[in-house]
């Protein structure tokens, strides 16, 4: 009798004590640990770990949003080298053609991306100092971790970088975003921008070791680091669009300039000293045909900083080659490739007919199905740094060619000293000629007979610098930002259309046609008593064979009078048609940012 | 000891009874229609005694005493009746049919309560509904169903996601789905494991007052299954057959042979290239064209999807039992083929049920379910883009073979290259080999004892395992292989998710208290643990010719060429998701005139960090039977009435795992020496005050029943406000991350639904019931935690386009978004210099140059929104759809006719945009060789009759005095414009089956008791204007902001079936 009343209550209490005690292990039960991912002390936890954590932010500088193709290929054109090709789309060739709309995806990625870099290096930066090993590990791991810290140093500075000489004045948040009160950063001035990054890569050189202390591979070196901190005090000192949304703005350059060129010319003097490290390659052509595309190694180590590729994706890829360089029809052997990118004829007849670098440059032929070239009209001349036919071995599937992107070659340095110099000391010293020259006679296969008379004077040595730089690095995403420093980016635009015109009607310099046949997959060219299977009729106004059979024509100066090359304007107004002086030196913010931003977030002048 | 005293008693008993003049009263029971009823239970008042009723519905009865003895007759799905026997002659009882929708039993919050005693909002289907329809999914079964319940599909694919809204859906970006209780216990994804053929009925939950009870997991609203048991008496086999095939109801027109050689002469007539490739294709000279006249087209969409695909369904089960225990053994195997070649999909299930009654106190019960599922074929669509989706094959492939081309059968590359990347849709369908396998086994279980008088403990167990492996290979014609050297690529992916759960309860229930009063009191604790774990292994460059087959069982075969390298593998493990609850109920009703329900439950979640994981959730609602007052009592016409109110909150906390820390994944990569290195990236920026997204829910319910329950008539009146939602809120980008999950935000539905269900007829040989629902539902965003709109891509278009849908404070989720169609650019429009035969815009016109180049007449024009002259993606865009219906509902009448049966189902949805994205990419010329849309037929041209390129605005004007649509769009760009927003109402005869039982009398000669043929049709015919193959469609499923796309759809099939049921 009793057990049956005492029965139910026992066994309510012991319900009642099964809930009670999974209420009290409640805290343990719901708490939870990650398994696939990794807490910030995990990353940080040992060499590896942490290394593991820096490629995350190299990450951000390959893939189609970044130098894989949007930043590098798209980014830096319409110029007066190099234009995209084709009508205005609303995407890319907006960029080109300066006629931005708020809502172009182009702009919203790689902006995104360079950010994401950026959230990537401040952890790092953050939390690799406070890394026991790092101040008291072993000797090995205090070099390491030194290196990564430096390394992702250099990175942010470059992402920065090119945030600045697209946007301006950019938020520059340099701690976590976990760490940050407040999301809506509001724009930094770029000087002070410039001036934090300019001291994080001095901070940088001193972490980083030379790149012959280092197995080689892409990761930064001491000579990336100068250069880029040299890079970036010419920049810091150049010219660059300031203003208030809604009006136009004014191209400005601070009164202390000098100071910055000073800071370049010495990190150039620094490289230069050290010609161990880096230097010229004697042929111009193989840093991009042999070492470029062939994903070997320049013993000279003229690229000083590259971003990597690998992988056939389009996150760790690029799209060099693919996108870029000659039309190669997609039956061929090579696979689908270029013709994204338009040289003008500008700049093609901005090369003497000795210079070698005009046929890496500019590439005037197009590959067809089955594998032979032919020639391309003038108004039709693509770039050809990059090309999709140079890769060894062949990879005919795919977009991604594994080209790495080139950031600063060692030509470059010794332009920027001569620049510098140039400036500082009010005319060219015998040093910054003798780099000048330096240049000019690799250009020329070392015969320094062809180079020509150096100017002596300021203004003159700085013309001869903007025309060299023009023909050293075509093509390689620098032209149009050197313009910007310079404040030349809309002079050069109107003198391009200008020369094009003259182009056009210079019957006694250029040739109307030029005749070419076929020999194996080659093209040789009719060019008059030159019978070298080389020989190139393009500086000869008249080149036409006579008798004509075996020899086929194709318009050359005459192709520029086409009125409808571009949105139905010849191809002298059709690029950088929407360019507007006080606007156009600087992207929009696009729309998703604003809206993001909730209105606190000022729009650049003239958008 | 007890089996002892039980032989003494009976050993006792039979000479006692013998001395108390027994007495053995005999009787047969049969229903309304004559027709003998077995297994009714006979039961002596007074006494603990009781006997069934045999097959033929006879049973006999030793009683004691003398004189007249009460009996109760008593059988599911009939009135209990009382009959008074004194032994002397057989009874005769006739039992009458209880009218089911009134006093159906619920399962409601762990409790079971009658129908009629519900004071929340529930929309049930039960298995008289579903009986006629012969269908593989029990998701299908349910649409148009269910007041406020919305079912689409995403496409027709075999195995298609079909996507259930319970009242629109309170969240904007998380899961939107509905919790599925199964038995009692939560089954994931429920409706996709279980044969619709074991289902007994559905109850959907709707408003908090009921869902409440189940907290978090019940935000979305409740379906409730409850499956087929077992009856105690004879041991039932049935037999359920069906067989038929699916066919492509229509298809969409292209242009034949000659128009489509016609638009390519006049597509490549601008550039040199094109026109001598056209040249070497088609013919040089304009003559020879019209021999195309005579070329037959091939219909592609008949060669891929034209097929009579066959479908056999077979289902077996055995049912049966004692007092004691009761069983249900089911076996469903289906296989049904695709329209699409290669397409199918096979499934079996084997379902247990068992039910044990122990002693008075104590029952238990399990359910084993085990699934084993493959879907074949790569289907036509995927999330990707244009590129990656397959549909357009069939449209835009050359519809004739040409003689220097590979014929038909074979893989043209040279179009494949000149066509940017179109394929022989057959052959395409062959190159690309898919197979997702899952096999799931569930248990479920529970145990109940009743302590003491009226208290009842109970205990549930719910344990399942699923795993899906999905095999995918890519031959060497595919653009994946391309990719990849034009090497075969497979990869496998299996995942593995499993779910444990507990539930502990304790009801104490007193009925008729002091005669007025009933309470009961419910109080439980439960716990679910979800974990996940997934692997990933793809291989590229595989030997040429290698077959998927051997391929995918040789994933190590692929070898990298050199600068090439293999995809990393990779593997995931989510921590595990635990939900820890309590919770409680009062229910009291007072003379069944008012009911009261109180909930009161908390739920703690690790999606949330400890200090924010709980949220208490109250709830209630009561309801008053005014029919039960005596002044109503008058109304003889009235037979029930009631109103409802109920209020609750529930929680909701569908988002990823351990937002609220900072923690890395191993998502980057980056090349060094052009060998990819693993990197780590952040997962997400996170947020330490994520906490539970709250949906308040009101609702107002009538239910009334008519002429004793003939006519029941429900009306729901509801307001459910969500707040606090888990959004991926946009934040600056500055900071590294694009969004964040933040609890920003609110959204509120509101709406009405009505239910009429109707025994139309009831007459001894006829009957017609008929049940209609319909519901009204209005999605509105209150609040976007900061931003007043955010614009959403549905995709396809790749980078190509712009954003295509709005989501905008104010407006429902699913806005459309884009251009306003214009018509096309008219020859006045422009001027025209008649030296270089070009036209310019005239000044004051619109022009869209900068969507498509400088117009010419002809080309598409839109309207101009904010007066600039020029038509920019910034400035000229506006709401262009919503693809959101005003209403849907269905409509169900069944008849019975004797031996015959039939039964009509109607669907309906009204007043719902659907953006045609094919519309889009099928007119569209950006590229050559491209087949298009017959509707471009009457395009704007610039070709005359004789095969000449007119100029003079004239003779232009006149060759295209009859011209409808603009000349198809030559860059590649495709925006949203209202053209291709279409309306997407349709009413559908969704399913007719006709039936015939064979008379009892003659199967019950081959030992069979019942033996129905039938036939059936679904998708039958559609009334609808739009254009697509069909308008039941919503393909980019990924993103709940962009609803209502059709890009790459799986066109519907038209269902013919003929089966069996048959019961020995």
């Amino acid at each position: 009798m009793k057990n049956k009343f005492i029965n139910p209550f026992v066994k309510i209490a012991a319900f009642s004590f099964l809930i009670a005690g999974l209420t009290g292990g409640c805290k343990k039960f719901i708490e939870v640990e990650p398994v696939s991912q990794f807490s910030i002390p995990q990353v940080f936890s040992d060499v590896t770990n942490a290394t593991t954590a820096v490629i995350g932010v190299y990450d951000e500088l390959m893939g189609d949003n970044n130098y894989g193709i949007r930043i590098n290929l798209y980014y830096p054109y319409d110029s007066d080298e190099m234009i995209v090709t084709g009508g205005i789309d609303g995407g890319r060739r907006d960029i080109g053609r300066y006629r931005l709309q708020l809502s172009n995806g182009e702009l919203t990625n790689p902006f995104n991306a360079l950010y994401r870099g950026i959230e990537k290096a401040n952890l790092c930066i953050e939390q690799i100092p406070l890394m026991p090993q790092y101040t008291t590990g072993t000797a090995a791991e205090q070099k390491e971790l030194k290196r990564l810290h430096g390394e992702v140093l250099t990175i942010r500075a470059q992402l920065y970088f090119e945030l600045i000489r697209n946007w301006g004045d950019v938020p520059a948040p340099m701690i976590p975003a976990y760490r940050q009160t407040e999301l809506f950063i509001p724009r930094s001035d770029r000087d002070s921008t410039y001036d934090k990054l300019l001291a994080d890569l001095l901070k940088a050189e001193d972490l980083v070791p030379w790149r012959t202390e280092v197995a080689r591979n892409e990761r930064v070196t001491k000579g990336a680091v100068k250069a880029l901190r040299a890079k970036m005090a010419m920049f810091r000192g150049g010219y660059s669009l300031r203003g208030r949304k809604g009006a136009l703005g004014t191209m400005e350059r601070r009164a202390d300039y000098l100071t910055y060129y000073q800071m370049a010319k010495q990190e150039c003097a620094d490289l230069i000293a050290n010609r161990a490290q880096h230097t010229l390659n004697p042929n111009y052509e193989s840093i991009f045909k042999t070492y470029i595309a062939q994903g070997t190694y320049d013993p000279s180590y003229e690229v000083i900083f590259e971003a990597g590729a690998g992988g056939g994706n389009s996150n760790s890829d690029s799209r060099m080659g693919q996108y870029s360089g000659p039309s190669v029809n997609a039956s061929s052997r090579y696979g689908s490739g270029g013709g994204g990118i338009q040289s003008l004829p500008n700049l093609f007849y901005a090369y003497d007919s000795a210079d070698k670098r005009r046929d890496v440059s500019v590439t005037y032929y197009q590959v067809n199905a089955n594998n032979t070239k032919q020639p391309r009209r003038l108004g039709e001349l693509t770039d050809g740094k990059y090309r999709r036919d140079w890769k060894v071995p062949l990879q005919p599937a795919g977009l991604n060619l594994g080209f790495n992107w080139v950031f600063i070659r060692f030509s470059d340095v010794l332009l920027m000293f001569a620049e510098a110099d140039n400036e500082i000391s009010g005319g060219p010293t015998a040093l910054a000629k003798q780099y000048y020259e330096e240049v000019r006679t690799r250009a020329f296969g070392g015969n320094a007979s062809l180079i020509g008379t150096t100017p002596t004077d300021k203004v003159g040595f700085f013309n001869a610098i903007v025309d060299e730089r023009l023909r050293e690095f075509a093509g390689e995403g620098v032209r149009k930002f050197d313009l910007l420093r310079w404040n030349l980016l809309g002079t050069k635009i109107a003198a391009a259309r200008a020369r094009i015109q003259a182009i056009t009607t210079a019957t006694t310099s250029y040739p109307d046609s030029v005749w070419y046949k076929q020999v194996g997959e080659d093209i040789q060219f009719y060019a008059g008593a030159n019978t070298a299977l080389t020989a190139v009729p393009f500086y000869r106004p008249t080149n036409r064979p006579n008798p004509t059979t075996g020899w086929t024509g194709i318009q050359w100066r005459r192709h520029l009078t086409s009125n409808s090359a571009i949105d139905g304007l010849p191809l002298y107004n059709g690029f950088a048609s929407f360019f507007t002086p006080g606007k156009s030196e600087l992207f929009p913010f696009s729309q998703a940012t604003l809206d993001a931003y909730q209105g606190k977030l000022e729009q650049n002048p003239g958008y | 000891m007890s089996k002892l005293l039980l032989s003494l008693t009976f050993f006792f008993l039979i000479p006692l009874s013998m001395i108390a003049q027994n007495k053995t009263i005999t009787g047969k029971v049969v229903d309304e229609s004559g027709s003998p009823v077995a297994g009714a239970s006979v039961l002596a008042r007074g006494s603990k005694k009781g006997v069934q009723t045999n097959k033929d519905g006879n049973f006999s009865i030793t009683v004691t005493g003398s004189g007249n003895t009460e009996l109760i007759i008593s059988s599911v799905g009939f009135v209990t009746k009382m009959v008074t026997g004194n032994g002397n002659e057989p009874l005769s009882v006739q039992l009458v049919k209880e009218v089911v929708t009134q006093d159906d039993v619920v399962v409601v919050g762990y409790a079971t309560t009658k129908r009629k005693d519900l004071t929340g909002s529930i929309s049930s289907v039960s298995a008289k509904q579903l009986k006629d329809i012969p269908l593989t999914s029990a998701a299908e079964a349910l649409q148009g169903k269910l007041a406020g319940v919305q079912v689409t599909a995403s496409d027709g694919a075999p195995g298609a996601d079909i996507v259930i809204r319970v009242r629109g859906g309170g969240s904007i970006t998380q899961d939107n789905s509905p919790l599925y209780i199964v038995d009692g216990v939560q089954v994931d994804n429920a409706l996709s494991v279980i044969a619709p053929q074991d289902i007994a009925s559905y109850d959907v939950l709707k408003d908090a007052s009921t869902t409440a009870i189940y907290g978090a997991r019940g935000a979305n609203g409740v379906v409730i299954i409850t499956t087929k048991s077992g009856r105690s008496g004879r041991t039932i086999v049935s037999y359920n057959g069906s067989f038929g095939w699916r066919e492509l109801p229509e298809t969409q027109k292209v242009l034949n042979s000659y128009d489509f050689v016609r638009w390519q002469y006049e597509r490549t007539r601008a550039n040199s290239t094109d026109s001598s490739s056209f040249a070497q294709t088609y013919g040089t000279t304009w003559d020879t064209l019209n021999n195309y006249k005579n070329v037959p087209a091939i219909n592609w969409q008949e060669e891929v999807f034209g097929r009579k695909a066959t479908y056999r369904n077979h289902n077996v089960s055995m049912s049966g039992g004692n007092q004691a225990t009761t069983f249900n053994l089911s076996l469903s195997a289906s296989r049904e083929d695709g329209l699409l070649l290669e397409s199918g999909f096979d499934r079996k299930i084997a379902n247990f049920r068992f039910d044990h009654k122990l002693n008075d106190k104590a029952r238990v019960g399990f359910t084993v379910r085990y699934l084993d599922q493959a879907v074949r074929g790569a289907g036509t669509t995927n999330s990707g883009t244009r590129t990656t989706n397959r549909l357009r094959h069939s449209i835009q492939y050359r519809p004739f073979e040409v003689k220097n081309a590979p014929p038909a059968d074979q893989f043209d590359e040279a179009y494949y290259q000149a066509s940017n990347q179109i394929q022989n849709p057959v052959i395409l369908t062959m190159a690309e080999y898919r197979r997702q396998e899952t096999r799931a086994v569930y248990l479920t279980g529970y145990a109940s004892y009743n302590l003491m008088k009226n208290l009842v403990f109970r205990t549930t167990l719910g344990y399942d395992n699923t795993g899906i492996r999905q095999e995918l290979f890519y031959s060497k014609i595919t653009p994946t292989a391309r990719n990849a050297s034009s090497l075969p690529t497979a990869s496998i992916g299996e995942q593995r998710n499993q779910t444990i759960s507990n539930s502990n309860t304790l009801q104490y229930n007193v009925n008729n208290f002091k005669k007025h009063h009933t309470f009961s009191v419910l109080i439980g604790e439960e716990i679910v643990q979800r974990d996940a774990k997934s692997n990933f292994t793809e291989t590229r460059y595989f030997p040429a010719d290698i077959s998927p087959k051997n391929a995918l069982a040789n994933m190590g075969l692929g070898a990298a060429p050199t600068g090439a390298t293999q995809p990393r593998p990779s593997s995931s493990v989510n921590p595990p998701y635990r939900l820890f609850s309590l919770f409680g109920r009062i229910s009291y009703a007072y003379d069944d005139k008012f009911l009261v329900t109180l909930n009161d439950r908390m739920d703690r979640s690790s999606k949330f960090k400890y200090e924010n994981g709980a949220l208490n959730f109250m709830s209630g609602s009561a309801a008053w039977r005014f029919t039960k007052h005596k002044f109503m009592e008058k109304l003889g016409w009235l037979s029930d009435g009631k109103i409802r109110f109920g209020y609750g909150a529930v929680g909701n906390d569908r988002i990823g795992d351990l937002l609220y820390q900072q923690l890395y994944g191993v998502t980057g990569e980056y090349a060094l020496n052009h060998n990819i290195l693993p990197g780590f990236a952040p997962v997400a920026l996170a947020n330490e005050d994520l906490e539970w997204e709250r949906n308040v829910t009101r609702n107002l319910g009538l239910d009334l029943s008519f002429l004793r329950g003939r006519i029941n008539l429900s009306i729901d009146v509801y307001k459910n406000s969500a707040k606090n939602l888990l959004l991926q809120t946009p934040i600056p980008p500055t900071s590294g991350y694009t969004f964040q999950t933040r609890n920003l935000g609110a959204t509120s539905n509101k709406g009405i639904e009505f239910q009429l269900g109707a025994e139309v007829i009831q007459k001894k040989n006829f009957t017609w019931t008929s049940n209609f629902n319909m519901g009204f539902n209005k999605n509105k965003i209150e609040n976007l935690g900061g931003p007043t709109q955010i614009t959403k891509s549905a995709g396809w278009q790749g980078t190509d386009g712009a954003d295509d849908y709005l989501v905008r404070v104010g407006d429902p989720v699913g806005q459309m978004y884009g251009f306003v169609t214009d018509g096309f650019y008219q020859i006045n429009e422009f001027d025209y210099n008649a030296t270089t035969a070009t036209y310019t815009l005239k000044a004051g016109v619109p022009t869209n140059i900068s969507l498509y180049g400088a117009p010419q007449p002809g080309q598409i024009k839109y309207k101009d929104l904010n007066g600039d002259g020029v038509i920019t993606v910034d400035g000229d865009r506006q709401v262009i759809g919503n693809a959101n219906p005003k209403f849907s509902g269905g409509w169900n009448n069944q008849f019975v006719y004797k031996g015959f049966d039939a039964s009509v189902f109607v669907n309906f949805v009204y007043g719902n945009d659907i953006y045609n994205a094919n519309k889009i990419e099928w007119t569209d010329g950006a590229f050559t060789n491209l087949n298009m849309l017959n509707i471009m037929k009457d395009r704007f041209t610039y070709i005359n009759d004789q095969g000449v390129r007119v100029t003079d605005p004239t003779q232009l004007a006149a060759l295209n005095a009859n011209a409808k649509i603009w000349t198809p769009i030559r860059t590649q760009r495709y925006y949203a414009h209202s053209w291709a927003i279409e309306d997407g109402s349709y009413l559908r005869i969704n399913n007719l089956t006709v039936g015939y039982t064979i008379p009892k009398n003659i199967v019950t000669r081959a030992k069979i008791s019942s033996f129905r043929v039938y036939a059936t049709v679904n998708n039958l015919a559609t009334l609808t204007s739009y254009s697509g193959y069909d308008p039941d469609v919503t393909t980019r499923r990924s993103d709940p902001l962009t609803p209502g796309v059709d890009f790459a759809g799986y066109p519907r099939a038209r269902t013919w079936v003929f089966g069996v049921n048959v019961t020995f």
